[in-house]
């Protein structure tokens, strides 16, 4: 070591010169999954799903609907890069439309889903006792149901718009997080932090909100980032089963599931939309195993 | 068997029976909630007509009634009978489809693990070779792309294309019934599971091999095959074993979605086929069916901990 500084000043002049810039954790996090290249291509394929999705709202080369463009069945010309379906329609432009709609319903689904097993999570760890007792029961028993058979019942039940869907997804989708949350919460509540803030008067919800919520938000990232893709799988099971989005809203799922009868002869009516399916899918994983490294670096495999 | 394991079998079975009844409750219970049934649908029927069949079923009792009715039928294990087709008992119609989906998915369970568990140990004792980075993006295709897009690819390959390049010598069309046709859909439902599995193991396995212990079998000498199979995987599968509950969840969910592609005569094709027929008869017979089918399932998997663990005991 050097020669020590004489005064405060002096002192902390030194301390500053030497740090490194200082960063908050997201942007630790953020710089960490720049690193992983994985990470970084499933963020630009979601990029472009995100644009044809909002550039499909506006224009995509054909109406979705719009029948009797050409011979059924036909394959890719350059007129239809990917050919026509059944009814003649462009499958290109409801490939496109279909990421609109994959990602309201992955998002949407995400969303409620989170929200819900958050707040529950968090109440079920927070004050544990009884109320503790009855979130986990419920999560217990309904954690082992096949959660399709549910959705498909709750469709019936309900009716099949596009929230309704959601709806139905997130029915289910909620029990993952709420474990989770709770969870961290259990763990947290019982850090000096939180005691600290209990000593000086701070209100519950103010604990939940301001301290526990945020050392848990992580975890909960990683998470909610799963459960889009899961929810997009979700959908399109629905629709195969002709208990999606209603026709003719060109979900992936439907695509595929008219395309099926045609399967031998005309196997691009099922291969364009699954491929788009698949590679969304795909990316939204790699962006969650991503997050989940760069987020918690001991969580590396 | 100790007299400890019989009463842990013994009392986990009463808790699958618990979840299963409160389960199938829950579906009873907002099924019947609905203003239509199965019987509302028939347009030809007469109101003397209607009014024998609301009997038959006990429909024009209040709910907490049949209700009732429907609980005992169940503990005595009478599912009732379906609404559209009138006088098939339900519990022997889903006795013979559950046995189509144990199959199909007992199939799927054991290529999922098979493969899963090959893939996995490879990449882990080739980490960072060529073909570890083979398998382990596999493994991540492998879960990203959903079970019935794994059906269409081998649908494809398995009846077009071995149809055309065998010039019309092998043809096997999909389907039920003949034992070649049960490892197509399996495989298709099992393929996403084993790249979870895959990932799963090498994780696992990598923990594992560098122990201490390990070390000791291959200072001794031991063959790379018992190292690897009798000291390293015995233990590396622990973790493994604890994601098959929730796998043969999600294979149940696959299966509703593959027997419907297949058309297999399984459960989940029943499920399908009543709840677009608004037999809720059979909707609540299924559910009652897959919970415990879940229950067991979890069950067994528990039960295998001791097997590789003899510190776990019940």
């Amino acid at each position: 070591m050097a020669s020590l500084p004489t005064s405060v000043e002096a002192s902390q002049e030194l301390l500053l010169s030497e740090l490194p810039e200082q960063m908050s954790m997201a942007q630790d996090a953020w710089r960490r999954l720049q690193r992983n290249r994985l990470a970084v291509i499933g963020l630009a394929i979601i990029g472009l799903f995100l644009a044809t999705a909002v550039v499909s709202l506006v224009w995509t080369p054909y109406q979705t609907w719009q029948q009797a463009l050409g011979p059924t069945y036909q394959g890719p010309t350059p007129a239809h890069p990917l050919g026509l379906d059944d009814y003649g329609r462009d499958i290109l432009s409801r490939v496109m439309g279909g990421a609109g709609i994959a990602l309201t319903v992955g998002v949407g689904a995400s969303l409620i889903a989170s929200c819900t097993g958050i707040v529950l999570g968090m109440l079920a760890g927070f004050y544990k006792g009884k109320v503790d007792a009855l979130i986990s029961l419920v999560v217990n028993i309904f954690y082992g149901v096949p959660d399709l058979l549910v959705a498909l019942i709750l469709v019936v039940l309900i009716g099949r718009g596009i929230f309704n869907v959601i709806l139905a997804i997130a029915i289910t989708g909620w029990l993952g997080m709420a474990r989770l949350v709770r969870g961290q919460t259990l763990s947290i509540r019982e850090r000096e932090y939180v005691e600290a803030a209990r000593t000086v008067g701070t209100p519950n919800l103010m604990i939940l909100v301001r301290h526990i919520l945020p050392n848990a938000l992580g975890p909960i990232v990683v998470q909610a980032t799963y459960l889009v893709p899961a929810a997009i799988i979700f959908e399109a099971f629905l629709s195969l089963l002709g208990l999606g989005v209603p026709p003719p809203a060109p979900s992936w799922g439907r695509m595929a599931s008219e395309g099926y009868k045609a399967l031998q002869i005309a196997p691009h009516i099922v291969l364009a939309p699954c491929a788009a399916l698949s590679l969304t899918v795909l990316a939204f994983n790699w962006v969650g195993d991503g997050l989940r490294d760069a987020i918690d670096p001991r969580m590396r495999r | 068997m100790s007299r400890g394991l019989a009463v842990y079998i013994v009392q986990r079975l009463l808790l699958v029976a618990l979840t299963a009844l409160i389960v199938s409750s829950v579906v009873f219970i907002g099924v019947h909630q609905l203003p239509g049934t199965a019987l509302i649908s028939e347009r030809d029927t007469n109101p003397a007509t209607e009014q024998i069949l609301m009997r038959h079923y006990h429909l024009d009792l209040p709910w907490p009634q049949q209700y009732w009715l429907w609980i005992t039928g169940l503990v005595h294990g009478d599912l009732g009978e379906s609404l559209v087709n009138r006088g098939v008992q339900i519990t022997p119609l889903l006795l013979r489809e559950a046995s189509v989906s144990v199959t199909l998915g007992v199939a799927a369970v054991i290529i999922t693990v098979l493969v899963g568990m090959s893939l996995g140990i490879l990449a882990a004792i080739r980490q960072n070779t060529w073909v570890d980075y083979l398998a382990s993006t596999t493994a991540v295709i492998g879960y990203s792309v959903p079970s019935f897009v794994w059906a269409f690819l081998l649908i494809l390959l398995t009846v077009s294309g071995f149809y055309t390049w065998t010039g019309g010598f092998i043809y096997e069309d999909i389907g039920w019934g003949k034992p070649e046709q049960i490892p197509v859909p399996a495989l298709a439902l099992g393929l996403p599971y084993a790249a979870i599995v895959a990932r799963l193991t090498r994780a696992s396995m990598l923990e594992v091999i560098r122990q201490e212990y390990v070390r000791t079998a291959w200072a001794k000498g031991l063959a790379s095959r018992a190292v690897i199979l009798r000291h390293a995987l015995r233990n590396a599968l622990i973790p493994v074993i604890s994601i098959l509950g929730p796998l043969i969840t999600g294979i149940i969910v696959g299966s509703v979605v593959i027997e419907y592609l297949f058309g297999i005569p399984g459960l989940g094709q029943e499920f399908v086929n009543s709840i677009l027929s608004r037999d809720y008869n059979i909707v609540v017979g299924v559910f009652t069916f897959y919970a415990a089918l879940v229950g067991v399932a979890n069950l067994v998997v528990d039960l295998t901990y001791p097997l590789l663990d003899p510190r776990i005991r019940y």
